[in-house]
């Protein structure tokens, strides 16, 4: 499974919303995800991954979902080069 | 109606030991926060290893060697700030006044270091032994019951604990009891000892901590920094102050509290605009009145701009006029003793004519666009001014003050 299909699911879990319904080029806010929402959905994915994701890559009111997978690769990335 | 009146402050933070030098780095415009000092920061992630911290702080010049093992430092606070405003307002609680004066302190948490140290020797070190006095140091009841029993004060003694604002609700609680006749004077504040590596994660996994530093209403705000400390007042009846000949530092005018019944976490500008109205219409007071707001001013996005346009829909065109400005770049957001530590500035203001300063503004954000004293401290006089708390649960409470009335 792609980093973005994992990351879409657990969004749509959280949210409690049609996983079809979300797009890269949609914010957590056009989803709903607002708030401690939005916070639970980021610690989710950072769950997931067992990643750290900085406060810059987690911009709630202006951010795609596209941009959050692509932070989330990022760190992948670092992850398997940091062995 | 019962007057109430301010007689004595106290208090203790990152700017400061004691009131006159809180005051003092507040119209200078010093910043107290700075890298944590006391915690393993490695442990915290996100670089937010900032904070206003107490400094140099020596217990045993302020307090009984005697009392010291009962005290988290919660406690120390509360009991530093407690008696420098005793010892200003000259009250001694023998004979009646010992039963007819109350302790009310805000506090958000409790004895944070206490409970971490404990849980850390059982969980991490494995270590079954705690020291006996831990539970009497954690409690959050602990500092008002201190204060009793450092001054003798026997009447309705509690803490009040509203997150953020708790300071506020417990000047309320006091204030409401003086009307009503069930004491005549109170002890009053906030404390808080919140800078533990517990905390700091809990705080950082909700992302509000500024990685740089606090910004309030400043374009590219990234968050609060934690502060710590305690302000305690003597309130009593303007006729007891009069007959006293004692000087009265501002009148205590209103109280004014609401519940947004909405977001656990996410601020409304409703819940804050009705506290304020209310804080206002308790002290008989118009919107014009009021010359100065020590606003919530978390650095927060949310908060920020929500405080800006409650405060556009409490005072309408008045609101242009008016200074506003959020002093926790300098003593940090010290929780439970935010609305206390507020009310020495804003105290100040009225008295010396001074609004302190927001500091770090880097520019106007759209969304805040009122005049939030940039940068330094500014002359102006301020007959009345409230106080804004604004809580994590959705919980308001808003302090008015105005000049001590004439002949006082």
């Amino acid at each position: 499974m792609s980093t973005q299909q994992e990351v879409f699911e657990i969004i749509s879990k959280q949210a409690k919303i049609e996983l079809d319904t979300i797009k890269p080029e949609s914010t957590l806010k056009d989803l709903g995800v607002a708030s401690l929402d939005a916070i639970e959905v980021i610690f989710d994915i950072e769950e997931h991954f067992n990643i750290n994701l900085p406060n810059e890559d987690t911009d709630f009111e202006n951010g795609t979902v596209g941009q959050l997978v692509q932070a989330v690769d990022r760190q992948l990335a670092q992850k398997s080069a940091n062995g | 109606m019962r007057r109430i009146v301010i007689t004595g402050q106290g208090a203790i933070c990152a700017l400061g030991h004691n009131a006159a030098d809180t005051w003092r780095a507040m119209t200078e415009g010093r910043s107290g926060i700075g890298p944590i000092g006391h915690i393993d920061t490695n442990l915290l992630r996100n670089n937010a290893a900032i904070a206003a911290e107490i400094s140099d702080f020596e217990p045993r010049a302020f307090i009984e060697e005697s009392r010291l093992p009962f005290l988290d430092p919660l406690s120390q606070y509360a009991l530093v700030a407690a008696n420098e405003a005793i010892r200003q307002s000259g009250l001694s609680f023998r004979n009646e006044r010992a039963s007819r004066t109350a302790v009310v302190v805000g506090v958000g948490v409790a004895g944070e270091e206490t409970r971490e140290g404990l849980y850390k020797k059982l969980y991490s070190e494995e270590i079954g032994r705690f020291h006996p006095l831990g539970i009497v140091r954690i409690m959050s009841n602990a500092p008002p019951s201190q204060i009793s029993m450092a001054h003798g004060i026997t009447g309705p003694t509690f803490t009040v604990a509203s997150a953020c604002a708790s300071s506020n609700h417990a000047i309320a609680q006091a204030a409401l009891m003086i009307r009503a006749g069930l004491v005549d004077a109170a002890v009053v504040g906030g404390a808080e000892a919140c800078i533990t590596l517990g905390l700091l994660r809990a705080w950082e996994a909700m992302r509000v901590l500024a990685p740089d530093t606090c910004r309030p209403f400043s374009a590219n705000r990234r968050g609060l920094v934690l502060g710590e400390g305690a302000a305690m007042f003597v309130l009593e009846t303007l006729e007891s102050a009069q007959a006293r000949g004692v000087t009265v530092l501002a009148e205590l005018a209103g109280v004014g509290m609401s519940a947004d019944a909405g977001d656990i976490a996410a601020p409304s500008d409703a819940g804050g605009a009705a506290a304020m109205r209310a804080a206002l219409q308790d002290a008989g007071m118009q919107p014009q009145e009021i010359d100065y707001i020590n606003a919530h001013g978390t650095g927060t996005v949310a908060n920020d701009s929500t405080e800006t346009r409650a405060i556009h829909q409490v005072f309408g065109e008045h609101a242009r006029r008016l200074a506003v400005s959020s002093t926790k770049p300098m003593h940090g957001h010290a929780l439970g003793a935010a609305g206390a530590l507020e009310l020495i500035a804003t105290i100040g203001a009225l008295r010396h004519g001074i609004v302190p300063p927001t500091l770090n503004y880097l520019g106007p954000d759209p969304a805040c666009d009122l005049d939030y004293v940039p940068h330094e401290a500014r002359a102006m006089p301020v007959r009345a001014a409230i106080s804004n708390s604004f809580a994590f649960g959705g919980l308001n409470a808003v302090v008015a003050v105005r000049q001590a009335p004439a002949g006082s």
